[in-house]
Formats: C-alpha cells, sequence, structure tokens
C-alpha cells in the first residue's frame, strides 16, 4: 500500500492524504468520486491509480447524450452467425473513470448502480460479472452545476469516500514547471502491484479484528447523524458497513491487525461527509464542508471506546 | 468431580451444620443425636459419604431412630416437638451422607429450613440469630453454586472465583432485605403470650434450696452465667449498682445448716405484701433466665410488694401466682424455665420498718437460738470484740469489722467438719461469704442481739439500660434487728470479695456478650407489631413525647404507610444507582491503564484540545516531533492492542510502561521549565 500511495504521489504531488485516501477506498473494496474544479489532477489521480496497480482502466467521458449502452455495452448481431452477442462496453475494466459523472443524465447515472454494488451488470436478461478488482472513480465539478444533473442520494450512496483534492500548494507547482516541462505526467508512474495483490489486500483487510465496542461506536455516530438536528437524512445502513471497511484499511495503512476508534474518525469525514443530507439549503462545496464540519463535531461529542 | 464442586458441598453441609447447631444451642436435643449428627457432619466433611451406595437400606436406621424417638416421647422423657427437631436433624444427617446428587442436594437444605424452624421453636437466643443467618448465606451460596455449576458444560471447571463477587454481593443485599422485611413487615404477632424463655446453655447452677450448709469440699466457681435482669425505677444510672438483692432469710442454725421455721404462709396470690411500703418505692421488672434454676424471687432489699409474676417457657409465658413461705422467701408456684414479675422494694437505707412485736412467734425465739453444743469460745469471742457494746447496729459493725479485718476470704471450701463454725473462727480463719454472715450472725446471737441470716445477690452490673446478676454473684449476708428500724444488713464479708468472684476477662467477654444479646432480645425476639408501629412513628413524627395510652392501640397513620412507600420507593431508586455504576465502574484492565497514562500526561501540561484521544494525541505529537513522542509510542501501541487488539497487558508491563513515562515526562516538564523561564527570575521571590 505504502508502494501504491508513493507510485500515485509521483504522479499527484503534494496530495498525501487524499492518494491514501484513494488506495484506501481500493482496498476496502469501495469507490472513489472526486470532487473538485477542473484541472487539480482528478483525471491524473485516478490514471496513476490504474497503472500503479496494473489494474486495466477505461475512462468514459459522461455526457448529456449518454446513453445506458455507451458504458454498459449492448447486444450486437452478428450476421454470419445469425444471433445476438454480447459486446462489452467500457465499464467492463477494473478501474474506470466516470469522468463528469453528473453531466450524464439520471437515466445512465443508474446504469452505473447495479455495477457499483453487485460487481455485475444485468442487460436483456442476462448477467454479466464485472473484472474484479472493479473500481469507479467519478469526478464531478461541484462548483460549474448549469446543464448538469444531480447525482441522487442512491448513487452517492454507493461511493465509500468522496475527496476533493484542492489547488496544490505554490511551491509544489512550481516544481511541476520547473521538473515536468510539459513531459506526461503518468509517464513515471510503474506498476507496483497486481490485481493479484489488492485482492489479496482486500481479504486481509476484511479480516483485520473490529473489537466489539469498536462496532458499537461506529453505530453510535450513525445514530448520532440521525438524531442530529441540522442533519436532515443520517448515515445509512451502507453507510455504517463502509466506514467499517474503510476503518480496517485504515488499521493496515498503520500496520495493525486491529482496528481503532482513531482509524474509524479518520476515515468518517471522507466516508460520511457525501451521504449526510443536511436541513440548511447549501449546495455543493459549502455542504459538503458543513457536513465535514458536522461530522467533526459528532465524532467529538459521540465518546469513543476507553 | 469438578472443582467447585467440592466447595459447593462443603458450604451445603455447613449450611446443614448452622442448621442443626440453631437447634442444639437450646439444649434440648437428647445428647445422642448430637453426637450422631456431628458423627455425620464430620464425615460429610470429610468427604466420606458412607450411605452413597445403599441409601434405601440406610434409610432403615433412620426408621429405627423414628422408633426410639416416638417411645421417648410416649414415656414422657422428651417433648414431642423437641423430638420432632432430632429426627428433622438425624434425616439432615443421612442425607449429609448420601451421593451428592441434585435430589439429595434438595433434601439436606429442605431439612436445613425444618431445623432452622425448629431452632426457632426451641429458642430464640443471640446465638440462633447468627446461626440463621450463617445458614442462609452459607445454603444461598451453595444454591447459587448448584446453578452455576449446572451450567457449565461438561468437563469444564466451574468458575467459582468470577462468580463469588456477585454472589456475594446478592446474599448481602439478601440479608439487608431479610432485615429491612423484618423491620417494616408487619408481622403476625406469635407471641402474643410474651417472650419466651429457652434453657440457654447446660443446666441452671444456682438455687435457692430449704437450707444453707456450711461446710462440703471443693472450690466455688465464679460462674458467669447471668441469671437475672432487672430494670429499677427510678434508675440510679450507675454502671455497677452494688445493692443486696435478697431471695430470703433463715434463722434456725443447727451448727452444720441452716433452715427456717415455720412452712408456707400464704398460698396462690396474684400480689404478694411483705410489709408496707413507704413514699419512695423502688421499682423492679425483673426477670429470673433459666441459668438461675429457682423459683424463689429475688428483690432488692428490702421488698415491700411483689406480683404480677409470668411463668415463661418453650412455649410462651402464662400469669402465675405467687406463694410465700417462712424466711421472707417467696416462690412461683408452677416451674417453668424463667419467670418475669414486678417489686416494689424500700429503698436501702431505710431498714426493713419490721418490729419485732409483730414478727410471728416463731420466728421471734429463733432470732436469737443457738445451735447446741456450740464452741464456748465464740460467746468469748464476741465479748472480748464487743468490749461492752451493747447497741445492736454499732455492735454488729465492729464484729463485721473484726471479722473483715482478721480472717481471709477463700472460695476453697473447708471440706466436712463437726463445728463448721469454730473450724472457721478458730482453725482455717479463712472461708466464703456463707462462714463470714453466719459467723456474725451466732456472734451477736451470743451476746443477745437479734440477727439472721440472709441469702441472695449482691451487686448488679449495667447492661444497655439494665442491670444483671451472675450466678457468681450469690451472697449471704446478716440482718440484725435494730429496734425502730427493723432488720438492718451488715455484712461481714471483706467489701472485694463480695462481687462475683470470676475471671476478669472472662466476665468482660461476657458482658460484652450479654450487651448484645440483650439488644437482640429487645430489638428482635420481642419486636412486635406494637414495636413496628412505634419505628413507623418515629419515623413520621420524630420528636414526639410519650403519647396518651389510648392513642397507641391505634392503626398507624396513612402518613406512616406514605413514608413506608416513599422509603420503599427510594431504597428501589438507590439500588438501582448503585447497579448502574456498579456495571460502569468495571473498567477495562486496558482502560484502568489508560486513565493511569493520561493522568501522567495531565502533569505534563500538554496543549490538548478537549477530549483529544491518545491515539490521536500521540499523532499528533509525532507529527510535531515532540520529544513525548517516542516513549509514548509503545505506550500508545500497547494500550490500542491490549484494548482492542485482544492483546493483554502482560502482568507488570503496565508498571513498566507507567514508569518510563513518568521518567520522560518529569524530564520533559524540566526542560520546558528551564526554557520558559528565564535563568535567574527575581520575580518569584516577590510573591
Amino acid at each position: 500500500m505504502e508502494r501504491m500511495a508513493s507510485a500515485l504521489g509521483r504522479a499527484v504531488q503534494g496530495k498525501e492524504v487524499q492518494t491514501r485516501q484513494v488506495v484506501t477506498a481500493l482496498v476496502a473494496g469501495g469507490h472513489v468520486l472526486l470532487e473538485d474544479v477542473p484541472g487539480v489532477g482528478k483525471t491524473t489521480l485516478a490514471e496513476a491509480l490504474a497503472r500503479a496497480c496494473g489494474l486495466s482502466f477505461a475512462r468514459i467521458q459522461f455526457t448529456a447524450d449518454l446513453m445506458p449502452a455507451d458504458i454498459l455495452g449492448a447486444q450486437v448481431f452478428h450476421a454470419q452467425t445469425a444471433s445476438f452477442h454480447f459486446r462489452p462496453g467500457p465499464l467492463f475494466r477494473q478501474l474506470v473513470l466516470a469522468d463528469e459523472l453528473n453531466r450524464a443524465p439520471p437515466r445512465t447515472q443508474s446504469a452505473l448502480l447495479e455495477a457499483m454494488a453487485q460487481g455485475q451488470v444485468s442487460l436483456d436478461g442476462n448477467t454479466y460479472p464485472l473484472p474484479t478488482p472493479f473500481i469507479v472513480v467519478a469526478t464531478q465539478n461541484p462548483v460549474d452545476l448549469s446543464g448538469t444533473y444531480p447525482l441522487p442520494d442512491s448513487q452517492l450512496d454507493r461511493f465509500m469516500v468522496r475527496l476533493s483534492l484542492g489547488h496544490p500548494a505554490p511551491d509544489v507547482e512550481a516544481r511541476l514547471l520547473a521538473t515536468r516541462g510539459g513531459a506526461p505526467p503518468l509517464e513515471s508512474v510503474q506498476a507496483v502491484t497486481t490485481p493479484d495483490e489488492v485482492g489479496a489486500l482486500r481479504a486481509l483487510a476484511a479480516e483485520l479484528k473490529l473489537d466489539g465496542t469498536v462496532a458499537e461506536y461506529v453505530v453510535r455516530l450513525a445514530q448520532a447523524t440521525r438524531e442530529h438536528g441540522d442533519i436532515e437524512r443520517g448515515a445509512s445502513t451502507r453507510a455504517v458497513l463502509a466506514l467499517g471497511a474503510a476503518a480496517r484499511t485504515q488499521a493496515l495503512w498503520e500496520s495493525r491487525d486491529f482496528v481503532t476508534p482513531g482509524d474509524v474518525r479518520a476515515v468518517l469525514g471522507p466516508c460520511w461527509a457525501h451521504r449526510v443530507l443536511l436541513r440548511s439549503a447549501v449546495q455543493g462545496v459549502a455542504a459538503r464542508d458543513e457536513a465535514a464540519h458536522l461530522l467533526e463535531e459528532i465524532s467529538r461529542k459521540v465518546a469513543a471506546p476507553r | 468431580m469438578k472443582p467447585g464442586m467440592r466447595l459447593r458441598l462443603v458450604l451445603r453441609d455447613l449450611a446443614s451444620g448452622c442448621a442443626f447447631a440453631s437447634m442444639a444451642v437450646s439444649g434440648q436435643l437428647p445428647l445422642w443425636t448430637l453426637a450422631l449428627y456431628g458423627v455425620a457432619l464430620v464425615c460429610a466433611l470429610a468427604g466420606f459419604r458412607l450411605f452413597a451406595k445403599r441409601a434405601r437400606l440406610t434409610a432403615l436406621l433412620l426408621l429405627g431412630v423414628a422408633i426410639l424417638l416416638a417411645l421417648n416421647v410416649l414415656n414422657g422423657a422428651l417433648n414431642i416437638v423437641v423430638a420432632a427437631c432430632a429426627f428433622a436433624g438425624l434425616i439432615s444427617g443421612h442425607r449429609l451422607l448420601s451421593a451428592p446428587d441434585p435430589a439429595t442436594d434438595g433434601q439436606v437444605h429442605l431439612s436445613g429450613l425444618l431445623m432452622v424452624a425448629g431452632g426457632a421453636a426451641l429458642s430464640g437466643e443471640l446465638v440462633y440469630g447468627v446461626l440463621l443467618v450463617a445458614f442462609g448465606v452459607l445454603a444461598s451460596v451453595a444454591l447459587a453454586l448448584g446453578v452455576v455449576e449446572a451450567a457449565v458444560p461438561e468437563g469444564e471447571p466451574v468458575p467459582v472465583r468470577s462468580v463469588m463477587p456477585p454472589l456475594a454481593t446478592g446474599v448481602g443485599f439478601a440479608v439487608a432485605g431479610a432485615v429491612a422485611f423484618f423491620v417494616f413487615f408487619p408481622r403476625l404477632n406469635w407471641n402474643m403470650t410474651g417472650p419466651r424463655a429457652s434453657p440457654g446453655f447446660g443446666e441452671p447452677t444456682t438455687g435457692f434450696s430449704n437450707t444453707v450448709r456450711l461446710g462440703g469440699a471443693g472450690t466455688i466457681k465464679g460462674n458467669p452465667r447471668v441469671v437475672l435482669r432487672a430494670t429499677l425505677n427510678p434508675d440510679p444510672g450507675v454502671t455497677a449498682l452494688n445493692a443486696y438483692w435478697i431471695g430470703r432469710t433463715y434463722d434456725i442454725f443447727d451448727g452444720q445448716e441452716w433452715t427456717t421455721a415455720g412452712g408456707v404462709r400464704r398460698e396462690r396470690e396474684a400480689m404478694l405484701t411483705l410489709r408496707p411500703g413507704g413514699d419512695s418505692l423502688v421499682h423492679q421488672r425483673v426477670e429470673l433466665l433459666p441459668a438461675y434454676g429457682g423459683r424463689t424471687l429475688i428483690a432488692l432489699e428490702t421488698p415491700s410488694r411483689l406480683g404480677n409474676a409470668f411463668l415463661n417457657s418453650t412455649t410462651g409465658s402464662r400469669r402465675t401466682f405467687l406463694q410465700e413461705l417462712s424466711g421472707g422467701e417467696v416462690r412461683v408456684l408452677e416451674t417453668g424455665l424463667g419467670y418475669s414479675y414486678e417489686a416494689y422494694s424500700l429503698p436501702p437505707e431505710a431498714g426493713s420498718g419490721d418490729v419485732f412485736r409483730r414478727l410471728p412467734p416463731l420466728e421471734q425465739d429463733a432470732l436469737l437460738a443457738l445451735p447446741e453444743g456450740m464452741d464456748p469460745r465464740v460467746s468469748q469471742t464476741a465479748a472480748r470484740v464487743l468490749n461492752g457494746e451493747r447497741e445492736p447496729l454499732a455492735a454488729a459493725q465492729k464484729l463485721a469489722t473484726w471479722l473483715q479485718r482478721e480472717y481471709a476470704y477463700t472460695l476453697e471450701l473447708g471440706g466436712n467438719v463437726d463445728d463448721p463454725l469454730a473450724d472457721f473462727l478458730f482453725g482455717r480463719k479463712a472461708g466464703h461469704c456463707e462462714h463470714f454472715a453466719t459467723a456474725l450472725t451466732l456472734l451477736l446471737r451470743t451476746q443477745g442481739i437479734r440477727a439472721r441470716l440472709a441469702t441472695g445477690f449482691f451487686g448488679g452490673e449495667r447492661v444497655n439500660d439494665g442491670y444483671i446478676l451472675r450466678a457468681g454473684d450469690a451472697h449471704a449476708w446478716t440482718h440484725v434487728l435494730v429496734p425502730g428500724r427493723g432488720f438492718v444488713t451488715v455484712d461481714a464479708t471483706p467489701p472485694a470479695n463480695r462481687p462475683s468472684q470470676g475471671s476478669r476477662l472472662l466476665e468482660r467477654l461476657l458482658a460484652l456478650y450479654e450487651a448484645v444479646e440483650s439488644r437482640w432480645r429487645n430489638s428482635v425476639v420481642d419486636y412486635s407489631f406494637r414495636d413496628q408501629i412505634d419505628v413507623a412513628r418515629a419515623l413520621v413524627r420524630p420528636s414526639q413525647p410519650d403519647d396518651a395510652p389510648a392513642e397507641r392501640s391505634k392503626l398507624p397513620p396513612p402518613r406512616a404507610f406514605g413514608v413506608a412507600l416513599v422509603a420503599g420507593l427510594g431504597a428501589y431508586l438507590v439500588w438501582r444507582a448503585l447497579e448502574r455504576l456498579a456495571r460502569r465502574a468495571r473498567p477495562l484492565e486496558a482502560t484502568r491503564f489508560l486513565d493511569a497514562v493520561e493522568a501522567q500526561l495531565a502533569t505534563a501540561r500538554l496543549p490538548r484540545a478537549e477530549g483529544e484521544p491518545l491515539e490521536e494525541l500521540h499523532a499528533r505529537l509525532t507529527r510535531m516531533d515532540h520529544p513525548l513522542a517516542s516513549t509514548l509510542t509503545p505506550v500508545t501501541r500497547r494500550y490500542l492492542e491490549a484494548r482492542f487488539g485482544g492483546r493483554p497487558l502482560r502482568p507488570g508491563e503496565a508498571e513498566h510502561l507507567l514508569r518510563a513515562l513518568r521518567r520522560a515526562v518529569e524530564h520533559w516538564r524540566r526542560e520546558a521549565d528551564k526554557a520558559a523561564r528565564p535563568p535567574s527570575e527575581p520575580r518569584a521571590r516577590a510573591s
């Protein structure tokens, strides 16, 4: 995992926290929603991840006229055999970059739901499994909202973590100018691991010990979001499970074989900030910030097991 | 056998033993049943279950025992209640020796309950109460262990260690609850007839015979058993009363023993007036205990009126009548284990007020009678000592002083001699109170001064708000007839030797026991519905003076029920709060370790957000490259492992880590102080 993170770090400089979280989501078997203004390296990060892990990669540019068949694939008539054959769409890759997800109409967005949740695609009554590990890295621009379809909650809930990269620090930016000199950044990223290793890591993470009191702590956190006065809708059960999985992977970072409340707190914001629906009317980035702020407050209030 | 099972069986057997002992303290069980049960208990405790193989066959032994007991009852040698109790004990003994299966356990506990009930019927003594509690505790723990044992799968050890603390708490609560139940639950008044008596330990030792015999061999033991309990009104309030409690008097001495002229004077009276009373009579409510063993009533000298007597037996108490015999002796008509009555006495300094002319003629003659063939030296000695003194009281005091000065007190009896008096006066020159009193009486009589011997008790030891007398307080003294005052007490025995001659330590221990026992009696055995109402009333109206008697018989006011309800509710809430506290206050070892670490860190005065967990603090310090971070790393790691990783702290590891942390914190604090303070700071001294 350290290797993965450092490989990513070579592509996306000065964003250690975010790169680590992306790796966390990958190992925890979750999907990533990168949310930021254009030009801060969202796409680069996703591509670098695919390269570092040796995952098969597809980039789908979501647009207003994108149809489900464009991503899932379609039954194609073969004239020779006089039969329909399934031609897999770009979704049948291990890492799918769904660029500007919110530009696609809801119909297309929802085509992703099953793929993200079950890791399979159902088409015309047939079920086609997706390759493993399967991870969707979606990006969206939270500022330029004209001509977009906001992601439905059901969709949001399926992303394990939501990250925003933010502009790099001035010195990093300066170094970028100086060193890279226009060379494609992804060239420097080499495969440091294999999909099988990622699978093994996933299995390892799933086996980590989650103490009963820590599990109870996660549930109490969820309860607190559900009862909080400023939150319209709190964390779902899927959110609880996702938090548990993310916390397990977080423990792996610390090379521990058990989960502590600190692990839970570390992934709480990225994991849940996009899942809670606020009562206030703020939208976009401001809503995310406020949600993160509320979650921080909740994590301070809910007593951690000692 | 599972490890916990042995403990359970021992507890069960001990509980049964306590139950049997609660009957045995009454002293009424036949000796052979005591022996049989004792053998059975010892065998059971040692693990020899002799009857495990042939339970049915050995049950025939019980049949034999039952027949034996039945015969005893038919003979009249044994009370049927006592026999039933003894039989319950032997059944329990038989079950103790049987194979320990659940049915047997049930039977042992059931027979234990029976025996405790029997013990309640036979005695209500303090020891019984203690044994009852012991039985309750032991049997409860044994039963609970049985339940735990049944829940533990076959082949696994019973977790005795972890079960015992909650069990002990539970039993403690149960005992406290039982006490509260006893105090507050409206009780059916079984004791309608008043206090009951039980014989206590062993045979009664004192008692009044018709004669006082000088001589005899052996040693008089200072018996510390309590024979009498009295409350006085007006209460003198002193610790040692040092009063004469008279039983009876003697006037005829035949050289060997004292007797009385005349027989029964008055038969069957509820109230006896011995002599007219004055204005300031001392009222006594007296209880004669089973250790006393006689029927003669005892009262402070000089008794004026006696009556209102009750006879206390194992089955209750009932009113009885008195008879008056010669020598001023008042007896209870019937024989019981103990008696209670009331008496009025003239104040001690008044004299008896008897006038010689009004005494019965026989008694008049006897007051000057001398035994036949009395040693002439007696008369000569009296004349020599008195040296012409004729005034009765002065003469008696002169002689008494002389006796006290010249003669030694001893508890050794002189043996059987022909003339005990001469032996005392001119031979051994040592004796006990009867010798002194006899000598003084006869010395006075030789000089024509009327005198008689009085026996009873001397002393009175304060216990709670009453006085007790012990068997060893028995005493004899002399009554001198003083014209105009009646009989006046003169004691020839050296003052130091008048009270009980028992060992001081034993006496002190017994006094302690007496005090507890007296409290037990007042607040447990004689605790009645009336007392409960008083408790409730005291709760409702604490500072109320004595109510009119008519009001005492009313039902408790509604407020009392309200208070009881509130008290019950309060107790329940307190219990709930305690329970919650007990559940919360059981931190894991790792958590305790964390608390210790936090305490250490608090002394370091690190800038810290409120509620920041150790884990995050450590991460922060590590990022800051703080000097404490390196010490904190193993601490944090081990805490997290122990708390969430299922790898508990090794013994001593916590101390080791804490020591290292303390050193680091101290070092860091010194450094920080040095850095914060300029090398020399004048302002520090100014303050």
